[in-house]
């Protein structure tokens, strides 16, 4: 598991050093200083999403390959989607956004949308056809046909990076993880987004 | 009530008369799908297409479609033309800039959405190259072999000196934002094209311009000199007056449409939103020209845009 945590302790300081170096990331709402405990949340939440990550490897094995059949992709993803699902029948809301990590991400997504630049990404939010009153829970699907809003790039500058099976969604006020090939929604942080008038 | 029925009837008939895109509105989804033209049913292309491509030797001609995979009859319609000037114009491919499917995903709404409607272009060859938009599944799409995705959410592709950049900007995070960042800088292309599905200058009142994404993009496309920039979403035709010298285009009408969306405050050249259409592009040399032409075969724009000098920082 140690092991783990320096693989990706490097490849996002690897991935620091190429957006200073390409002077990426400048235009982004600047994060509140990172403290010791900080850290150690987005320790922990990068633990809890490696878990995830090796029951999904378990379960899933290797990635769907491309094909011509959109038969064969729809069966893949209802495969690998009810296995999942079977292996976390007992998944809570809350198990990667513990409390601690919740407010860690509240904190961060605050400091964005309030920040100098704050203005210009609530107007992307609001131009992306905003998904509301939509019924989401743990462990089910994202609903099918119902669009994705995207996802503000200062946003993803500010929030911890994730494998990129899996990504961050919005939904209403709610942010989501959300794995991408089954269609599953892995946590669900609510009351996550709140656009300061 | 008789008379009253009359006059709605006939009013009715007026509007589809006067605006067959408004009175299109008044029938259900449903019938519309239902009633979808087959390939057997397409209009025969007519003799007099109006062509303004130069159709030079050794060019690249390309179609653009956004917003397109409703699967209804405007989508069929659009297609008929596409083929109609396929046969004409003899482009072999096509750079679809998301909402490639709209709704379900499942095997059918890829027959109906993409299958059926492009019949014609894909049995003679033509590729079609998709970014997503925010109807696509990305899992599906990526790994659905017509699209060309190679299994990637952005990708780059190559034809003779031309140099196509597919960027997902419905999700651009920092592992994106520094691929875009190595692509470009390392890209000794003649003409670099780039396209995703959010605008970065648009004036649409719908959805507007994306300001976050262009924070992050604008400033790498005029570093590495990026020549064209085509997204979608907003359904509607916009070619813009340029930015920082590069040419963009929203092209998000070749199925739905938004009517009288405009908001304008100036920096559109050409604007189109009462019906819907798509794009032929030729380039040649230092040479872009382009035709936007509308369902009924109407030529909205045309035009011819001279490659830009790089930037003195650009590679």
């Amino acid at each position: 598991m140690s092991m783990r945590y320096i693989g990706l302790a490097l490849r996002g300081l690897c991935l620091a050093v190429v957006l200073t170096a390409a002077g990426l990331g400048q235009s982004a709402s600047p994060a509140p200083p990172a403290t010791a405990v900080d850290a150690a949340v987005v320790k922990d939440f990068e633990a809890r999403v490696t878990k995830y990550m090796d029951l999904r490897k378990k379960q899933a094995g290797s990635a769907p390959k491309p094909t011509n059949s959109a038969d064969k992709l729809t069966k893949a993803k209802e495969d690998i989607g009810a296995k999942i699902r079977a292996a976390r029948a007992d998944a809570r809301e809350g198990d990667i956004f513990s409390p601690e990590i919740a407010a860690y991400f509240r904190k961060q997504i605050a400091a964005t949308l309030s920040g100098p630049h704050g203005k210009r990404i609530q107007a992307s939010l609001r131009h992306a056809e905003p998904i509301a009153g939509l019924a989401i829970k743990v462990n089910d699907k994202y609903p099918e046909g119902v669009a994705l809003q995207s996802t503000p790039p200062s946003l993803l500058l500010n929030l911890p990076p994730l494998p990129k099976e899996l990504e961050y969604r919005i939904v209403d006020s709610a942010l989501i993880l959300r794995d991408i090939t089954p269609n599953l929604i892995v946590d669900v942080l609510r009351d996550a987004i709140h656009m300061p008038q | 009530m008789l008379p009253r029925l009359f006059c709605l009837i006939l009013a009715f008939l007026s509007l589809a008369a006067w605006r067959p895109d408004a009175a299109a509105w008044l029938v259900p989804k449903s019938v519309a799908a239902f009633t979808a033209p087959t390939a057997e049913q397409a209009t025969p292309p007519k003799p007099g297409l109006d062509v303004r491509l130069p159709l030079q030797a050794k060019s690249i001609r390309f179609a653009v479609i956004g917003d397109s995979g409703t699967g209804d009859r405007a989508q069929y319609e659009v297609a008929q033309q596409m083929e109609a000037y396929r046969q004409r114009v003899g482009y072999d491919f096509v750079i679809m800039l998301g909402d490639n499917i709209y709704g379900n995903h499942q095997p059918k709404d890829f027959a109906q959405k993409f299958e059926q409607p492009y019949k014609p272009m894909l049995d003679a060859g033509v590729k079609f190259y998709a970014a997503l938009g925010n109807h696509d599944d990305p899992n599906d799409e990526r790994l659905y072999k017509p699209f060309n995705m190679g299994g990637e959410r952005y990708y780059v592709f190559k034809k003779g000196d031309i140099a196509f950049f597919v960027l997902d900007s419905n999700y651009m995070d920092p592992n994106q934002l520094a691929w875009v960042n190595q692509n470009l800088r390392d890209s000794n292309a003649k003409w670099k094209i780039c396209y995703f599905h959010h605008p970065l200058y648009n004036e649409g009142r719908n959805h507007g311009p994306d300001l976050d994404l262009r924070a992050q993009l604008a400033p790498l496309f005029r570093q590495y000199g990026v020549n064209v920039v085509f997204s979608g979403h907003e359904h509607v035709y916009e070619r813009m007056k340029p930015e920082d010298n590069i040419y963009y285009f929203v092209l998000g009408n070749s199925a739905k449409l938004m009517d009288h969306d405009f908001n304008s405050n100036g920096d559109m050249v050409k604007s189109f939103d009462s019906d819907r259409g798509f794009m032929v592009v030729e380039i040649v040399g230092d040479k872009l020209y382009f035709q936007t032409i509308s369902r009924t075969g109407q030529t909205i724009d045309s035009g011819e845009l001279a490659r830009q000098a790089p930037a003195p920082s650009a590679h």
